[in-house]
């Protein structure tokens, strides 16, 4: 017997890869280009020599500004589209959510669509049999899997698609933003089916704008900007390198009064009140103790920072309240969540919960903050809402000194 | 030919996925109406019915000596059904790859599997048909062996739709005004073929045009085999073999050219 583990190749592996697009000035140009090879194009490459592998069970979140590529990544990984430069390789079944519904007729039934979708991701007839009463479950369409799908919602499409394409386990999953997916409660029933996926050790590769997201589910990440690779590794170690990249992009970021700008601006009109519809997620006000409201920045009164959020859940369910607090200019200071601290909000019955945060002897210097409000399911795993920069204030501390918080310490 | 071969075995690998799409297509095309797929068979029957009963019937139209035969209805039926078979299944493959880009896009799938399905659904519509016109003549014929051709003519006939339609399907994906272009040649091309005409009617100085519509040679096979009940030619083999090699091999230059590019087209 040998002494080494066996070593399981990669899931994924990914070297030197590289997507352009020729854009031609003309539909002429084009023709002349396939039929002769000369012809004038402009290069667009989507990607650049990006390399990277993933090993069965790792989630890798894609992270990048619009345009850097993300995309094109995931359908190069998905096999849509075809690559122009570098390798790749995947091994087992592979399964991506790219676009719900794509290729369902709307003159035939679900149960048709459900038949002729999954053949073509590789689910014949004899399996789809023993799979369809559970993608159906799933999708939780019950009799309307028997009308035409032009009768069906929107969401009902992507209901019923989502369940088709994730029935079967695959062992590489690539998803492309797809975790909003209906309502509420199904998104929920999406995000819980992904993350028991992972658990069973399925490779997964997640490309999202929400760093929340990447950063709840991701072991790896990669950093794509304008096609190329800037980051691959630790989560946490690439989301830092990104934030700061992001931070040091916006423009708002370098202004004095940056906060101020903020809250001028309408659509960025901080929220303290909101009415969720019966039965949905939502928060309902958010409340910062002791706050001068005199001055157009609220100046904290109080050593300490208290903030109540009231918030609406689904029936049954106990929600988790997160508050993120930031330096009025977007640096992040901290994030707390109910569930992370193991705290329940308090019922307050008719689905409304509360949850009050309060930070004892607040050890920041003098400056302007803003407090963000969250959402989530019991586990974290679904933003149901979030009231962004909602609260803004001005915090004075007797002795303040160059640096951004007053750590907990002592001198000996 | 390595691209074509390539397409060629992933289409082979997923014969059965082909099956259930080309299944899907014909029920696609008729789906809401209340005889569904039906209608597929009886347009062109009642063509039959109709070219039947006006030509031999009501004004009981004759052809000239040369003709392979005297009744215009007859002749026109002989022509036509395979003409149409072909303008359709043309068609359908070069609008293929446009038709299926949101799929293609979203679906790991090789584009040849798409114009194969829309070719094979022609096929399964248009075969029984062609097959049944055999039975009809067949008596004329003392049931003659050279029927029997009629299956080689019909494998070369799609084999001829598939090549081409891809062909065209790519070309079409580069610049769409392909469809407006084969849309007219399809109209003009049934004048440039023996379907109308007996090619004894045609004058013989410019009797050779007819050889550039690749339709002419097997059109000319199944005027032998329906209507004399004689085998075809050398000639006629000969030609639909060089027009199916010349499609093979514009496929394989197309394919080089486009292969890591033209879902990105679609």
């Amino acid at each position: 017997m040998s002494a080494f583990p066996l070593q399981t190749p990669p899931v994924l592996d990914v070297s030197g890869l590289g997507k352009e697009y020729r854009i031609y000035p003309s539909p002429r140009s084009r023709l002349k280009a396939l039929l002769t090879g000369r012809s004038h194009h402009q290069s667009h490459w989507a990607l650049r020599d990006v390399t990277f592998s993933l090993e069965r069970g790792q989630c890798l979140g894609v992270i990048g500004n619009n345009g850097a590529g993300k995309s094109s990544l995931l359908k190069l990984m998905a096999g849509t589209l075809q690559p122009t430069t570098g390798r790749m390789a995947r091994t087992g079944r592979v399964t991506a959510i790219l676009e719900l519904g794509a290729g369902f007729h709307p003159d035939f039934t679900g149960r048709d669509n459900l038949y002729f979708g999954g053949s073509l991701i590789g689910i014949d007839a004899q399996a789809m049999r023993g799979l369809e009463d559970s993608i159906i479950a799933f999708s939780e369409l019950g009799a309307a899997i028997d009308r035409p799908v032009k009768t069906y919602s929107s969401g009902m499409v992507v209901r019923l698609a989502f369940a088709l394409v994730t029935a079967i386990e695959p062992d590489l999953l690539i998803i492309d933003e797809a975790l909003a997916v209906g309502d509420q409660h199904f998104q929920k029933k999406c995000v819980e089916r992904i993350d028991a996926f992972r658990r069973n050790g399925c490779t997964i590769l997640f490309c999202s704008h929400s760093l929340y997201h990447v950063r709840q589910l991701c072991d790896v990440a990669l950093w794509l900007d304008g096609g190329r690779q800037r980051a691959f590794g630790d989560t946490e170690g690439v989301l830092a390198s990104y934030e700061a990249y992001v931070r040091a992009q916006d423009p708002a970021g370098g202004s004095a009064d940056a906060a101020a700008a903020v809250l001028e601006t309408p659509a960025h009109a901080p929220r303290t009140a909101g009415q969720p519809l019966p039965g949905q997620a939502g928060i309902v006000s958010v409340q910062v103790d002791n706050l001068d409201g005199a001055s157009p920045v609220p100046l904290l009164q109080s050593p300490d920072l208290a903030v109540t959020v009231v918030a609406q859940a689904p029936a049954g369910e106990c929600p988790s309240i997160g508050i993120m607090l930031e330096q009025a200019h977007g640096v992040g200071i901290t994030s707390l969540t109910t569930h992370n601290d193991g705290v329940q909000p308090q019922p307050l019955g008719n689905g409304l919960w509360r949850a009050r945060l309060r930070c004892p002897d607040l050890p920041l210097h003098t400056g302007e903050y803003v407090l963000s409000v969250y959402l989530f399911d019991s586990q974290g795993l679904v933003v149901y809402e979030e009231w962004m920069r909602c609260a803004l204030f001005k915090h004075r501390h007797p002795l303040s000194m160059p640096g951004l918080v007053r750590l907990p310490h002592h001198w000996e | 030919m390595y691209c074509l071969a390539r397409d060629a075995q992933s289409v082979w690998n997923s014969r059965r996925l082909l099956w259930v799409m080309a299944r899907r297509e014909v029920a696609s095309r008729y789906a809401g109406t209340a005889a569904g797929a039906v209608w597929a068979y009886v347009q062109p029957l009642l063509m039959v019915a109709a070219y039947y009963l006006v030509f031999d019937v009501v004004f009981a139209m004759r052809l000239g000596e040369h003709a392979p035969t005297r009744a215009v209805g007859t002749y026109l039926i002989v022509g036509m059904l395979p003409w149409m078979a072909f303008c359709e299944a043309l068609s359908r493959g070069m609008n293929s790859l446009l038709e299926a880009g949101p799929v293609l896009q979203k679906n790991a799938l090789p584009p040849a599997l798409f114009v194969a399905r829309s070719v094979l659904a022609s096929a399964a519509v248009h075969t029984p048909l062609l097959l049944a016109l055999a039975l009809a003549y067949a008596p004329q014929h003392h049931f003659s062996p050279a029927l029997l051709c009629l299956l080689p003519l019909l494998a070369l006939q799609w084999l001829l739709c598939l090549l081409w339609g891809y062909v065209l399907a790519i070309l079409a994906a580069a610049l769409r005004d392909t469809v407006q272009l084969v849309g007219f040649a399809l109209s003009v091309g049934v004048f440039l073929s023996p379907v109308l005409f007996p090619l004894s009617m045609f004058p013989a100085q410019w009797r050779w045009v007819l050889w550039a519509n690749p339709m002419t040679s097997l059109l000319t096979g199944y005027q032998s085999v329906l209507l004399g009940g004689a085998w075809p030619g050398m000639g006629t083999w000969l030609a639909a073999g060089l027009w199916c090699a010349l499609g093979a091999l514009a496929l394989e230059y197309l394919l080089r050219r486009s292969r890591d590019q033209l879902v990105d087209w679609l």
